[in-house]
């Protein structure tokens, strides 16, 4: 027997209103990667009006301008590596600012804080200057190494509150029983921050994944480019094919919808086993 | 509170040790560079350094005008970050933490606009907004308006803010669920054996356990909004109209790459991170962090 | 939990391992050694060996969406099926990001054995460096090259303002100047303007049709503007000068230039939103028949034909025509800027090999043969001694070739002699001028003090 609430109700629509507002952008660009430049510039909101089996000619056109499969190859090699190295070294050091008292404890949370503050463009040049010395130019590790950094302070700054948060009896109790610090954190910490760690994990997996600056740099050989950079072949000194861009849009998020819906439901495994734990 | 755990120090360099390793070689190494070229007037990014200037892009940061009017617009977005896009984001996540059917499908919905490049977004809202046939003005036609030039002067910065705002509420609603699922459920329990109702359980339990996690939110906030770039520069660049819409990311942005003045691009690329820090510190004095 | 750990760890180091792998697949980096040919290659330099098989890095900036970047991929392809060498087409549309790579390329030593960039400052630095080898010193070993190309062009139009010597061997041009829409015109009783008086005339009736007699972004792109009333204030002969000192001609011509564009500004002759329209939406206004002059250069003929075609409007009615002059003596009314701003340099790099060298230089050549350039070049100009033929054109194009072959004389862009941020400063500073903010003769004082 259900109970009527108002309040649930308006909370419904609430909810549904703002999801409107964020799966309508990606009707969207669905929809007008199935249209020209011209027509989208004439009503990019209109319904495409070729028909199905003929309207993907701006798909046709992506896979003629890349090798497409090889760009998700690279892309996920190079996104996925980062996203493991950064919740393994993020983990390890944010436990460590966490737990540990030590001197200037409070200058390194600066330095995070500083790191997660510097533009890329402002790094870029001597990043290169690194990354050719060391012979990596247009290989994926030539990406790898720099993203890591890049995704590191932020993913340490969300693991470290959220590790603050948790209370401490546990670890005291398996001390106690003889265990050592890292097998406390293997142990014990690591596994009820696994939601924290889903979380950085597919923020770092994004941004990794959609960092086309650092890619212009480091990969200019075709066969080592990953697929954003797909949006680099849809400009021109006539402007933007926006058509193509729409296209490249959809090819280029489809993986991370699916790795995020993948991911989405470790969340939630993994919260309920923490919360019961307690 | 000393653990006994956490006495012995060393392992620290095993736990701390490749996260400063990377963040030296590949970010504070790098950003020295950065430094030095402040101090010089390189121009054109790649050239070989430019003539010794010393502090004279630290002085110009003073004295230009478009860079008083980045930081102030920057200050203001900050505000609304804080209040709109966190505040809605909490909202959200409570509201979702609250449902039980369909709570799966708002959180995967919500994540949208992070995974949509930028510019894909940009394109989208400059569609929104035209002048000449916009989605909105073409509404407003239907009922007899005149059409609004939704970027220049007053509106600009509301144009402006919207789809910023909006992109990443995703983000922090994500953060905060994640916060919200481990507070444990027992609390909750014992709490409606108190009688504690709707309201109250939010008000006694839910945010004080979610404490850390919103000055986390509110930190990320802060600093986003001073290097935020690519929403407001397709919509629009260059500060538009009269360069009276400038965030410190994109008038970074401009004076680097289109105006190639490397030197004092990286002055104000320093002056991002010192405020970053500055703001950040300030944060975690006002608000401390709670252990438990 | 171990499980969990050792899965952790095996996933990264699976990871790991695949990413080493990647490592050696893709051509690794052009900063290190070459790539030594199959099969023996002891010959000297300027031997034909057809065994030789040689990889060279070609960067280009015919990627993107370029509409000759499919001519370029079957140039390459044919390049490489006629040699047996290999080409590592490295193409990005060019923009600031890409000329900054580039740059930076050339300071770490991993630059390409071929480069299509710009002939003018852009390349200052890498050019005084010595990195990219000058044309006459190709010449003294072998001596046909560029031979299909006018000489006094290379040496003047194309060599570099760093040392003025000529490095580029260039595929075609370009050439900028005003796109009106005759059907507009024809509608309102308007008869092409040759004047400038005639024009704002023009402009006053269309303005008050309702029509936006030109479409323009003065924040984003206000340099063709810029360029077409210097062309009427400065006179062909001086166009190029630029202002040394406050008060002399050139300077006063820069003044004025910057109160016609306001005067424009002031009499409402551009869109209502001039001041935050994008040059995209501009040219959208112009596409859908909405404004009557659209100023935009060579490359714009192909996107104007799309979109019109997508809003439903006339193409054939876009046409083209040389800014209205204020007088015809020191500047005819059917002149337009045009000019040539990008070719191939062959680096030292390339040159100092002697594998590399010869495939470098037979590279640059097929690319820039006569049967190839005209394909390139279709409607736009070149620096071939022969002249180019487009089958196959379209109304508005065919309206671009004719203009072209009518045209009285055209200039380089004036743009193309400031430094960086002299330029930047004062394209942005057209908005404040317009908009009151800012007086001309300020505008072009802060430009003179960076344009040192």
């Amino acid at each position: 027997m259900k109970r009527f609430k108002i309040s649930k109700l308006i909370i419904y629509l609430v909810l549904i209103i703002w999801a409107f507002t964020t799966i309508y952008p990606f009707f969207w660009v669905i929809i007008n990667s199935l249209k020209t430049t011209g027509e989208i510039r004439v009503n990019s909101f209109a319904l495409p009006t070729t028909a199905l089996s003929e309207a993907f000619f701006n798909y046709s056109k992506a896979f003629e301008r890349m090798n497409i499969p090889l760009a998700y190859r690279n892309s996920i090699i190079i996104s996925g590596t980062v996203t493991v190295a950064v919740v393994l070294i993020a983990g390890f050091g944010a436990f460590a600012i966490a737990r540990y008292r030590f001197l200037f404890q409070k200058f390194f949370f600066s330095l995070l804080v500083a790191a997660m503050m510097i533009p890329v463009f402002a790094t870029i040049i001597p990043v290169f200057k690194i990354i050719n010395s060391m012979g990596l130019v247009n290989t994926n590790l030539g990406v790898i190494l720099p993203q890591i950094a890049g995704n590191l302070s932020f993913s340490m700054i969300v693991l470290i509150s959220y590790i603050r948060s948790l209370p401490s009896d546990i670890e005291e109790s398996a001390f106690i029983e003889g265990c050592n610090v890292f097998q406390i954190f293997f142990r014990i910490v690591a596994p009820i921050t696994k939601p924290a760690f889903a979380t950085v994990a597919i923020f770092t997996f994004i941004w990794s994944y959609n960092d086309l600056f650092t890619q212009l740099f480091i990969l200019r050989n075709p066969k080592s480019y990953a697929i954003t950079r797909l949006f680099s072949e849809i400009n021109s000194i006539a402007g933007v094919n926006y058509g193509l861009m729409a296209a490249s849009v959809v090819l280029v998020v489809l993986p991370v919808m699916i790795l995020y819906g993948f991911l989405q439901k470790n969340i939630i495994r993994g919260m309920t086993a923490g919360a019961v734990k307690g | 509170m000393d653990s006994m755990i956490y006495r012995r120090k060393w392992p620290l360099i095993v736990f701390l040790g490749p996260a400063f390793i990377f963040l030296i070689i590949f970010l504070f190494y790098p950003f020295l560079q950065s430094v030095i070229d402040s101090l010089h007037n390189t121009l054109k990014l790649g050239s070989p350094r430019g003539d010794f200037t010393g502090l004279e892009n630290y002085k110009r940061l003073f004295t230009d005008p478009m860079m008083r009017t980045a930081l102030f617009n920057t200050g203001k977005l900050m505000l609304f970050t804080l209040v709109f896009q966190v505040g809605i984001a909490l909202l959200l996540a409570m509201m979702v933490d609250n449902i039980k059917r369909g709570a799966q499908f708002f959180r995967i919905v919500y994540f949208f606009p992070i995974v949509i490049s930028a510019t894909a977004l940009g394109l989208l809202f400059n569609l929104i907004f035209l002048y000449n046939g916009g989605m909105i003005n073409q509404l407003l036609a239907n009922f007899g308006v005149k059409a609004i030039n939704w970027k220049e002067g007053g509106y600009a910065f509301i144009t402006m803010l919207t789809p910023v705002m909006w992109q990443y509420v995703g983000f922090y609603f994500v953060i905060l669920i994640t916060g919200l699922n481990s507070i444990p459920e027992e609390l909750y329990e014992a709490a409606s054996i108190d009688g504690a109702k709707g309201l109250q359980r939010i008000r006694y339990i839910t945010l004080p356990m979610l404490y850390n996690v919103i000055i986390t939110c509110v930190t990320l906030a802060i600093t986003g909004a001073l290097k935020v770039f690519d929403l407001p520069w397709v919509m629009f660049p260059g500060g538009i109209p009269l360069g009276t819409t400038y965030l410190t990311g994109t008038y970074m942005y401009d004076r680097t790459l289109n105006f190639g003045e490397v030197g004092y691009g990286s002055s104000i690329a320093i002056a991002i991170v010192v405020i970053g820090v500055v703001a950040a510190q300030v944060t975690n004095h006002v608000f401390k962090p709670k252990e438990y | 939990m171990k499980k969990r750990i050792i899965c952790l760890a095996l996933a990264a180091l699976f990871c790991l391992t695949l990413a080493s792998c990647a490592t050696s697949s893709p051509s690794a980096n052009p900063g290190g050694s070459n790539n030594s040919p199959v099969g023996n290659n002891n010959s000297p330099a300027g031997n034909e060996n057809p065994a030789a098989k040689v990889e060279i890095t070609v960067v280009s900036s015919y990627g993107g969406d370029d509409g000759n970047r499919a001519n370029y991929e079957a140039a390459v392809a044919e390049y490489e099926a006629a040699t047996g060498n290999t080409v590592i087409n490295d193409a990005t549309s060019s923009d600031e990001t890409w000329k900054a790579r580039v740059r930076t390329d050339f300071e770490t030593g991993a630059e390409p054995d071929v480069l299509f960039f710009f002939a003018g400052a852009d390349a200052d630095a890498f050019v005084l460096a010595d990195k990219v080898v000058p044309i006459e010193e190709i010449r003294t070993v072998y001596s046909d090259y560029g031979s299909n190309m006018k000489d006094d062009i290379l040496n003047t139009t194309l060599a570099s303002p760093a040392n003025g010597k000529a490095y580029v061997l260039p595929m075609n041009g370009y050439w900028e100047t005003m796109f009106y829409n005759s059907e507009i015109l024809a509608d309102n009783g308007v008869t092409l303007p040759k004047t400038w008086d005639e024009f704002l005339a023009a402009c006053e009736t269309l303005k008050t049709a309702g029509i936006t007699p030109i479409a323009m972004s003065v924040s984003e792109v206000p340099h063709y503007w810029w360029e077409f009333a210097l062309m009427n204030n400065a006179g062909m002969e001086n166009h190029m000068v630029a202002p040394k000192e406050k008060g002399d001609d050139a300077y006063n011509a820069y003044v004025q230039t910057l109160k016609d564009i306001k005067d424009l500004y002031d009499k409402g002759y551009f869109p209502e939103n001039a001041l935050t329209i994008l040059h995209a939406e501009a040219d959208m206004l112009f596409s859908e028949k909405k404004a009557a002059f659209f100023a935009d250069g060579s490359w714009a003929v192909n996107s104007i034909l799309e979109h019109c075609e997508a809003a439903g409007t006339d193409p054939d009615q876009v046409k083209f025509m040389g800014t209205p002059t204020k007088d015809a003596s020191k500047r005819p009314a059917n002149s337009y800027v045009s000019g040539i701003s990008m070719g191939f340099y062959i680096t030292r790099k390339a040159w100092d090999d002697p594998d590399k060298r010869e495939a470098a230089v037979k590279f640059v050549q097929h690319l820039t043969s006569d049967e190839i350039v005209s394909k390139f070049a279709g409607f736009s100009s070149t620096a071939t001694k022969n002249p180019v033929v487009m089958a196959d054109a379209k109304p508005i194009q065919q309206n671009a070739i004719d203009f072209i072959a009518s045209g009285e004389g055209f200039v380089p862009a004036a743009q193309d002699t400031w430094n960086a941020d002299a330029k930047g400063d004062l394209f942005k500073n057209v908005q404040f001028v317009c908009a009151g903010e800012m007086t001309p003769e300020e505008a072009v004082d802060s430009f003179l003090a960076l344009n040192k």
